[in-house]
């Protein structure tokens, strides 16, 4: 079972790494986002490894069915074009910039985990869906249902935001 | 190396591939993109601390089941963002977007 559940991190580790980089380097924005896509599917089936199904099922729900979906939105909306966005040559000094960006807190926190790592447990703790409901209805209730406040407020300000009057359309 | 360290390696990858995308990028929904994949390596560090650790597993789920709920949020303001800015300028390059006030 642990060579299975090494396998299967493996696996999952590369899915990630390939939609990663997908999604980041790839010059047609529909591309980058099924880059994304699969970035996210290799999290939820992470989130499997993890012994926390809810949050897999969450994901892919959340993430894969409603966040990408809205991007595409985003994407048709904002006429992307047929040859890509991003296909123009890139100035070699911004490419640097990005590299040196992602480069430093790679390497803190890398060697942060490299000497100070603390080695958890070998198995993930088990917690049931009954388990997290209890939680979000008795110790954290606040934040639940501030969440869907703020769900509430990020909708009518996303509608008022796009609202066009009527005969002000040029 | 121990399991909780496999897992938290691929979050600062996610990390780190967002950070560079987000620097790369010159439209915005290329950054919002790029956003999303920090937000998702910030959630997995978080559940694998939460279930790996002495700490409460049932915390670390409910705040990645946050975390979700409010990139859910973010991504649709940035998208309403993002179509007033088309509207307006013609373009989410962002490097046609330059002026504060015309």
């Amino acid at each position: 079972m642990q060579t299975m559940a090494h396998v299967a991190f493996g696996v999952y580790a590369f899915i990630i790494l390939a939609g990663a980089i997908l999604a980041v380097a790839s010059a047609s924005l529909v591309r980058a986002l099924v880059g994304l896509i699969t970035t996210l599917l290799g999290v939820a089936g992470m989130y499997l490894l993890l012994a926390s199904p809810f949050l897999a099922f969450m994901q892919l729900l959340i993430y894969v069915g409603a966040v990408s979906v809205m991007i595409f939105f985003a994407v048709m909306l904002t006429h992307a074009q047929t040859g890509g966005d991003e296909s123009a040559p890139a100035p070699v000094r911004k490419f640097l910039l990005a590299a040196a960006g992602a480069a430093v807190p790679a390497l803190v926190l890398g060697g942060l985990l490299y000497h100070r790592g603390v080695s958890g447990a070998a198995k993930p703790a088990v917690v049931g869906v009954e388990k997290l409901g209890t939680g979000l209805l008795g110790a954290y209730v606040l934040p639940f249902e501030l969440i869907s406040v703020i769900l509430m407020v990020a909708m009518c300000a996303a509608v008022l935001l796009v609202w066009e009057k009527r005969g002000k359309r040029k | 190396m121990s399991p909780l360290t496999l897992y938290q390696l691929v979050g600062l990858m996610l990390l780190c591939a967002g950070l560079f995308g987000i620097i790369r990028r010159r439209t915005l929904v290329g950054m919002l993109i790029c956003v999303e994949l920090m937000l998702n390596g910030a959630g997995l560090s978080i559940v694998a601390a939460g279930q790996l650790t002495e700490a409460s597993a049932v915390l670390g789920q409910l705040a990645t089941l946050f975390v979700m709920g409010l990139a859910a949020a973010e991504a649709t303001l940035a998208l309403a963002i993002i179509v007033v800015v088309f509207r307006r300028f013609g373009s989410v390059k962002t490097s046609d977007i330059t002026t504060l006030k015309e």
